[in-house]
Formats: C-alpha cells, structure tokens, sequence
C-alpha cells in the first residue's frame, strides 16, 4: 500500500518562512494562534476564505498546502466519475464526443480513475 | 535492512539528547515536513515516549530511524529510552532502521570524515531555507555545552542518511 500524504503542510511552510504560530495568526487576521496549532495538527480544517489566505501567506496553492485532502477530494470525484460513466448510456466506451461527459474525465489524473478506493 | 516504499516514505527520525529529543519528518527524502526540539523534565524517557507517541499519531511515518546503539558510547539512559522508542514503534506498526553515527559521515560528508558542524552543515546546504536559522555556532572552546539545537540536525542526519542509502544491501561501512 502506497503511504498517503498528509492532511496538509502548513506546518512546513510556515517554519520554512521563519514564522511563529502568532505571527501566522496575525497575518490571517485571527486573535489566537490556537486555531492555527489545530489546522496544523489536522483537528481542524480552515473555510475557503483562510485556506486562500493561507495560500496568499505560504505563496503556494491550496491543492500543494492541503495535499493529502486534496488526494482524498480526487479520489471522491474520481469514483463518483466511475459511476458517472457505468450510468451513461454507451459506459465507459460510449462516445467521447459529450463535452459534459468528457470534462470530467480530463481534470482526473489516470491513476485515481484506476484506484479502486 | 528494512525495506520501504521508495516511491513515496515518510520517515522519522529521533536523536535523544540530554534534555529531551531532536526530531526530524522527512518525506521522500527531499520535503522536511517538520523538525524540531522536544524538553523532558523529570523523568525524560516516559515524557520523551509520550512526545514520540504523539509524533507518530500526528505523521504516521512508514518508517522510523534511530542511532545504531551498538556502535555508540550513549548513556544507559539514552539506551533505554532507544529500546522504549522501539517498543513504541512496534505497537504502532511502524518499521524501525537504525543508522550509526559512521554511516552519516560516510553519507552526508565526502570523505567520510569530519565533525559534527561538518554534518550540520551539509545539511543546511540541502535544506537552506529551513535549516539556516537554526544552525549551531561552532564551539570554539571545548567546555562549551553543545547547543540544544544540533539533536534537530543529528536526527535529520539518520533521516537523509537512510534515504541516501536506499538501494544499498547492506549499507555501506567503512573498511
């Protein structure tokens, strides 16, 4: 079994950048730096609003700092889309001509749609 | 020697110290993924195992590194806290290696030899970004305590010295 990525990385990149819990807390625009120790301990996830400015913060994508959520998120749309194709009349080797039904084929990478989890 | 997925590892490694454990999270022996200093007060081996323990609940590593005791001249402390890590890695199903304190020299310095702030520093040189800040000063004077930071560096050394080694049955010793 391959080992999966972990929840997020923000731990990693707000020490790569030298800051503390407090200053990150600062920069979110939050009083405590509990809320960022419970991102960073994954007992928490922050809503759409933090997530971009922790990606404003890190300078990185939300997909690179929430890896591991971002792996489960494609591995859920790539079984829903499995389904999505055995319940389309024609299945899997149907006509690809459907711009509905190929989109979302092309933003799922191979391997998810191969994985049976 | 223990075998792991090359494709993508998580590993641990703890270096305990005289006031508690350096840790260091590497993935796939190029993302530093955490590091740092853990304290123990008191008794330090059942505060350093609860620390461990959380560590590994937090990481789920596929693999944990420690310092190759039957090479080295540790405290009886250190030792006990050594056979408590494994017991602890074992009930978490966590593969151990162990990695002696030659092995990091002959992996991380070109001529396999030199001290420890040669070691810090080849690997500052591979994690600039991250390590840079805290990198001990070299002591200049022999009564000078070592700094508590170099058990982040120490750990990190088994860590990128496993990695390093992969592919190599048995790791290399010197002549």
């Amino acid at each position: 079994m391959s080992l999966r990525k972990l929840p997020n990385y923000l731990r990693t990149h707000r020490k790569r950048l030298g800051l503390s819990q407090d200053q990150a807390a600062f920069l979110l625009g939050v009083s405590s730096s509990a809320k960022i120790s419970r991102y960073e301990s994954f007992t928490r996830v922050p809503n759409l609003e933090t997530a971009l400015a922790l990606e404003a913060i890190y300078q990185k994508p939300v997909s690179e700092l929430f890896a591991g959520l971002y792996e489960e998120v494609q591995r859920k749309v790539a079984g829903r889309t499995r389904t999505l194709m055995r319940e389309e009349p024609g299945g899997t080797d149907g006509p690809q001509t459907d711009h509905h039904r190929v989109a979302p084929l092309t933003i799922i990478p191979q391997q998810n749609l191969n994985d049976k989890n | 020697m223990t075998k792991i997925d090359t494709e993508r590892s998580r590993i641990l490694a703890i270096a305990p110290t005289t006031r508690g454990f350096g840790f260091a999270v590497l993935e796939d022996g190029a993302i530093l993924v955490n590091w740092g200093i853990r304290s123990a007060e008191g008794d330090k081996n059942k505060q350093s195992v609860a620390k461990v323990k959380q560590l590994i609940t937090q990481y789920q590593p596929s693999l944990f590194v420690l310092q190759d005791m039957k090479t080295s001249f540790r405290r009886s402390r250190v030792r006990n806290l050594s056979q408590k890590l494994i017991g602890v890695a074992a009930a978490n199903k966590v593969k151990v290696a162990f990695i002696s304190l030659e092995q990091v020299r002959l992996g991380l310095l070109t001529d396999g030899r030199g001290t420890k702030d040669a070691v810090a520093e080849a690997l500052v040189k591979k994690f600039p970004q991250e390590l840079t800040p805290r990198l001990p000063k070299k002591r200049n004077r022999p009564w000078i305590s070592e700094q508590y930071n170099m058990g982040i560096f120490d750990a990190l050394a088994l860590a990128v010295t496993y990695h390093s080694f992969l592919g190599h049955k048995p790791f290399p010793r010197r002549p």
